[in-house]
């Protein structure tokens, strides 16, 4: 690691003001289970860190009235995982919480350093934007919220604005009859980073399907949500034919990443068949 | 750059020191406190011979600054023994043959240190699953995972 | 005997000082005024060094020692040939070659100093394969030679006529990737100039004597001004022999600053530094009777041993001749070349070159035994040879329970095959595979023993000296478990010495599956000469006739009159004062009765050993993912002196196995490796792996200790081909090219749909 200045401001306006002082030599640091990486193999050479462990703002879970579920950037992943409120509000987000990366990072790493750092290789972006997550940013000049969609805009790039911080990730109370599932492929099983993931979110009136969400993430720049399949299964009745399809439609819709963990003809496949065990799940069609 | 006065509890023992920013917890442990039972195995935070307990959690201690650290009460595989009187796990590892070369040993016994503490009674699932953030390349895991069921067992007789 | 651990599951003797996190690996030892040493490599296959400027880097307050290339003695090192120079001198032959290093004091200072340093260099083509570096006219990787390493060539009995008596022959292309070791710790030296001016060094090593005539050699000092500590290891798999610089330049590093220097290896750096296994190309043509017995065999392996040869001819050798003895065969032939290439160096790996050839050659037979419609078990079973029996390179067979080791297999893993409980998305299938390696080599010399000295304290305690290394696989705890057996004393009343050259009788350490054989029996001897000592001292003091003296529960005592008796530590304490007195040491050699290879024939080892595995995996057909559900490894190891440690060996040879063939893939692209982390080299994880299961067989062989014979080798080498057999029964699909990765599987079931689609249409 290249020598650096360790900051801790305590309110969100400070280190704001800190970040927009120290422009590109400085960076937030949470959790650092990826920034120490980056810095110990000297990928990253920041002058100062700006730790924003100090920032109780960034802290806890809570609901509001509407029952959008507040997670505080500074989370960790165990906590998320162990959290009753996650459980009861948004039981995947938090069974995923659960299997990803190992315990110690799961012990470590934050959900909002896990945004911010935006891996494509992970679990959690996909799965919030199924669930229509948005973010909260806020600097010294203000607070605003973009939908995840927005935020999450390129391999490894954000839409954060230089001086801002994360503040808290906002999950709307899912509707009382939809059910979401959360499906992580490993390309080989001594592998734990997604190879590529699948979330779907349905709502279904016996063997009609009313509304469904679905994304596929990890083996895509960022993640994708699939509308054309989304279509194709909204006021329909299930069939596996009509599954099949969807799942093809998702195949087809992706552009892949193409790398040495997996080339895009194999990636686009996987998510395919991804896709289609996910939704066979979903919609009851069989258990695998 | 910046140096630090931090004060942290390393095995029940308070330790108020001044480090440089860019100080690793696991140098910290290794270097400054010589405490070099924790050991470290890699650049990318896989390998896991680098875990210690920070607050009763099992983390990487080369994932981690000092000055994160700042606070935190820490256990290391040198804390693990009460005197002479060895942990279950400890007793049990060398009793299945959970270790070989010893190397990723300290960090598989403080993994598994946090695991019983909050399972008392895993599944062989439920502890290869625990474990996946260590690496052994002698044992192939099979005694390693014996010498945690062991263990459980005899800490819930106990 | 009340006391004897022999043939007991044994904790390992340094357990204790493991699970309190009390051993001192190399990386671990301090001494006052250490420096921290940084290695600059190159970031080139292959390139002139035009100008290094080290100014800045040396200018950096902390920095204590610069050198590079120019600051190096003008010897080489090497295995077979001597042609690397401990920091690279005007040119670099692969990307991570060292060119420059550095001590500082502190390892981020000295890691700052490689930021500041300007290597100029001037990229020169390179050539990447074996087939663009024997392409003629191709230019020569080291000055004055071809590119051809080392080749091999035989020709035994009359293959040709072998092949045209066969009912079946068949022909096919195998190759191998390579492994990196993945031993936890990464390769560590501590070196310092003690009192007296002699270099002194700590290293993570297998060989404390053959690392220090590496040493000394490249350095150009006698050895005896060398003095080489093995510092507790964390695992070597073969890769901590002679092969990797780390300890060359800690040496250089102490001589030149006058200070202790300490280098550890960072884990991206000993992706670069060691020597990962031999890749080959294998052509096997194969001719069998129709019941299955093999008439004829010829090889043909191309191997890339990369920028240097290190120990790749031996290696090569073990593919190439290995394998022909574990079956009666009378007609084979051979051709095996080893070509430099600009790729980092290969070397020597856990089974030595076994792994390549018998993923070949169990493939080969799985394949050659459904041609024929025979059982694959029955054609192991026929062609394996018998004890008591010469193969056709002159091994003699003083025993094998190969026989043994294939029924426990197919009696531990059932013959599944078809669909999985998890639908018929999945396939399930069943594979097996056999293996033979050697106990000892007499290769590097005309010596293959060992020496075992043992110094008695006063309170009877022993301390045992050996130079042979404990890696892990529990050494220390063999020549603990016999030479307590040997004076009937409590394990705990004996205490072994880290091999120190200074100190410990010379040996060649842990290779070749080397040290139960050599060492063990080398114990053996000494004790036996402790306790001659001890009962003639007894019959001295107890005035009772030797032959009425017995050695029982750590006393010589009178097989008569139980009350006239002497402890060992009475004793060891008598012995000294009086007059004329001394302490007790005993002293015992043994070498193996072998033969160095003639003409490529010979009885190289005092014992073979032997090991069969059987595998079910599961194939998801539509992901391609190979999951093992169930292994098997039996191991022959003679006599299981400790079948905790044999268990754990098998265990973690299986496990390792399993990474090579479906897990571990070191990426390299155009010399460069690509994936030099464990992030992106991914070795097995507990939640990645079945619960392995293990057997022994206990085949008792004439030379070996109690009948013991190596145990852990072996257990590498059979499981990649059961692997790639269990996926051949479970799909129908042949995988030729190591890894099995899901690409791969996906690719040849489209393939043969696709073909299956053109046929029907």
């Amino acid at each position: 690691m290249v020598d650096f200045d360790f900051l801790e401001p305590q309110t969100v306006a400070h280190a704001s003001q800190l970040l927009a002082q120290y422009g590109e030599d400085a960076r937030l640091i949470a959790g650092g289970t990826a920034l120490i990486l980056a810095l110990r193999q000297r990928m990253l050479q920041p002058r100062q860190l700006i730790s924003l462990t100090k920032i109780e703002k960034l802290r806890g879970i809570t609901v509001d009235n509407a029952g959008t579920l507040r997670i505080g950037a500074l989370t960790r992943h165990s906590e998320v995982g162990a959290s009753e409120t996650v459980r009861a509000h948004h039981p995947v987000l938090a069974g995923l919480a659960r299997v990803l990366a190992n315990p110690q990072v799961r012990n470590q790493g934050t959900f909002g350093g896990n945004l911010c750092y935006a891996d494509p290789a992970t679990d959690p972006p996909g799965c919030l934007l199924a669930l229509e997550a948005s973010i909260t940013l806020e600097s010294q000049h203000g607070e605003r919220t973009l939908p995840i969609a927005d935020f999450l805009v390129d391999y490894f790039t954000t839409a954060i604005e230089q001086d801002e911080i994360l503040v808290a990730i906002n999950v709307p109370a899912s509707k009382a009859n939809s059910n979401a599932l959360y499906t992580r492929h490993l390309r080989t099983a001594a592998e734990h980073r997604p190879l590529v993931n699948f979330t779907s979110i349905v709502e279904c009136e016996g063997p009609l399907c009313i509304d469904a969400r679905i994304v596929t993430a990890a083996s895509t720049i960022t993640p994708v949500r699939c509308t054309q399949a989304e279509s194709l299964l909204r006021g329909k009745t299930i069939t596996p034919e009509l599954v099949d399809a969807a799942a093809q439609l998702v195949e087809t819709q992706i552009s892949p990443i193409s790398d040495s963990r997996g080339t895009d003809d194999y990636r686009r496949h996987i998510a395919g068949v991804v896709a289609q065990r996910n939704l066979r799940k979903a919609f009851g069609l069989e258990n695998a | 750059m910046s140096k630090h006065t931090i004060s942290i509890t390393v095995n029940r023992q308070r330790h108020q020191m001044e480090v440089p920013a860019r100080r690793l917890l696991a140098d910290l442990l290794r270097e400054d406190l010589h405490l070099t039972g924790t050991k470290r195995g890699c650049e990318t935070g896989t390998c896991g011979a680098c875990s210690v307990l920070l607050n009763g959690e099992l983390v990487k201690s080369c994932l981690s600054l000092a000055v994160q650290a700042d606070g935190c009460a820490i256990s290391t595989v040198e804390g693990l023994a009460n005197g002479d009187h060895l942990h279950p796990l400890q007793e049990c590892f060398m009793q299945c043959g959970g270790l070989q070369c010893g190397y990723c040993t300290p960090g598989f016994l403080m993994a598994a240190a946090a695991l019983l503490a909050q399972n008392p009674n895993p599944t062989e699932a439920e502890i290869r699953k625990a474990l996946n953030g260590n690496l052994c390349r002698c044992t192939g895991y099979t005694q390693i995972v014996e010498s945690v069921m062991r263990a459980a067992q005899r800490m819930n007789a106990n | 005997m009340e006391h004897s651990t022999l043939g007991k599951d044994t904790p390992q003797v340094n357990a204790r000082a493991k699970v309190l996190g009390r051993a001192q690996y190399a990386g671990d030892i301090k001494l006052p005024g250490m420096l921290h040493a940084k290695v600059l490599r190159s970031p080139y296959p292959h390139a002139k060094i035009v100008r290094i400027d080290t100014s800045a880097a040396a200018a950096l307050p902390g920095v204590m020692s610069v050198l590079t290339g120019d600051d190096c003695p003008k010897s080489l090192w090497g295995g077979h040939h001597k042609e690397r120079s401990i920091l690279a001198r005007d040119v670099v032959r692969f990307a991570g070659e060292e060119v420059v290093a550095i001590a500082a004091v502190s390892e981020e200072i000295a890691r700052d100093a490689l930021d500041l340093i300007r290597v100029e260099y001037d990229e020169l083509p390179a050539l990447f394969s074996p087939q663009e570096s024997l392409t003629a006219g191709a230019s020569n990787i080291h000055t004055g030679r071809n590119n051809i390493a080392h080749a091999i060539a035989f020709d035994k009995g009359d293959v040709d006529a072998g092949f045209s008596q066969s009912h079946l022959v068949f022909e096919q292309t195998y190759s191998t990737h390579p492994q990196y070791p993945g031993y936890l710790e990464p390769m560590a030296t501590l070196a310092h100039i003690d009192v007296d001016g002699r270099l002194e060094v700590w290293a993570s090593t297998q060989s404390a004597f053959l690392a220090r005539a590496r040493l000394a050699s490249a350095l150009e000092l006698p050895v005896s001004q060398i003095r080489f500590h093995q510092a507790t290891t964390g695992g070597g798999f073969g890769g901590k022999i002679i092969e990797d610089a780390n300890s060359l330049v800690a040496g250089l590093l102490a001589l030149k600053s006058r200070k202790p220097v300490r280098l550890v290896n960072t884990r991206l750096e000993d992706f670069q530094a060691a020597c990962s296994s031999l890749p080959e190309q294998i052509t096997l043509k194969i001719g069998m009777s129709r019941d299955g017995i093999i008439l004829a065999k010829e090889v043909r392996i191309v191997a890339d041993c990369g920028a240097y040869s290190g120990l790749c001819s031996e290696i090569m050798h073990v593919s190439a001749m290995r394998s022909d003895n574990m079956h009666r065969l009378s007609n084979i032939r051979c051709h095996a070349t080893l070509a430099y290439t600009h790729n980092p160096p290969h070397g020597a790996f856990r089974g030595f070159g076994g792994s390549q050839m018998l993923f070949a050659l169990n493939s080969h037979l799985d394949t050659m035994a459904t041609k024929l419609g025979l059982d694959v078990v029955d054609v192991h079973l026929k062609n394996a040879i018998e004890r008591g029996e010469v193969s056709a390179h002159g091994w003699v067979i003083g025993s094998t329970g190969l026989k043994e080791c294939i029924a426990q297999c197919v009696e531990s893993v059932p013959r599944a095959r078809g669909e999985s409980e998890a639908g018929d998305k999945k396939r399930r299938g069943w594979g097996m595979a056999t293996a033979m390696h050697v106990s000892g080599n007499r290769t590097i010399g005309n010596w293959d023993g060992s020496t075992v000295v043992l110094k008695f304290h006063e309170d009877g305690r022993v301390l045992i000296h050996s130079g042979e290394a404990d890696m892990g696989q529990g050494a220390a705890t063999m020549l603990s478990q016999i030479v307590a057996h040997e004076l009937t004393i409590p394990l705990v009343n004996v205490h072994v010495v880290a091999p120190d050259t200074d100190i410990s009788p010379f040996c060649l350490g842990a290779l070749a599956s080397r040290v139960t054989i050599a060492g063990g029996n080398a114990a053996i001897v000494a004790a036996s000469a402790a306790r001659e000592k001890l009962l003639r001292f007894g019959a001295e003091l107890l005035k009772v006739p030797l032959e009425q003296l017995e050695l029982a529960n750590g006393m010589v005592r009178s097989k008569t009159d139980p009350t006239l008796s002497k402890t060992i530590g009475e004793l060891a304490k008598l012995h000294i004062w009086r007059e004329g007195g001394e302490g007790i040491q005993a002293q015992g050699s043994w070498d193996a009765k072998t033969t160095m290879h003639n003409n490529l024939k010979g009885n190289v080892a005092s014992a073979y050993s032997f090991a069969a595995q059987a595998v079910e995996v599961e194939v998801d057909t539509e992901t391609g993912q190979v999951v093992v559900t169930k292994s098997f490894v039996s191991d022959d190891c003679g006599k299981a002196l400790n079948p905790m440690a044999v268990h754990g060996q098998s265990n973690g040879a299986a496990a390792q196995a399993i990474g090579w063939t479906l897990y571990e893939n070191l990426l390299i692209e155009s010399g460069r490796l690509t994936n030099m982390d464990f992030a992106d080299y991914t070795m097995p994880t507990a939640d990645a792996l079945p619960r392995l299961a293990s057997g022994i067989v206990e085949s008792n062989d004439p030379n070996g200790p109690y009948g013991a014979k190596g145990a852990s080798e072996t257990a590498i080498l059979p499981g990649a081909p059961a692997i790639a057999n269990a996926v051949f029964n479970a799909i129908g699909i042949r995988i030729t090219e190591l890894p099995i990765t899901p690409e791969k599987v996906l690719a040849a079931l489209r393939a043969r749909a696709d073909q299956m689609e053109s046929a029907r249409g």
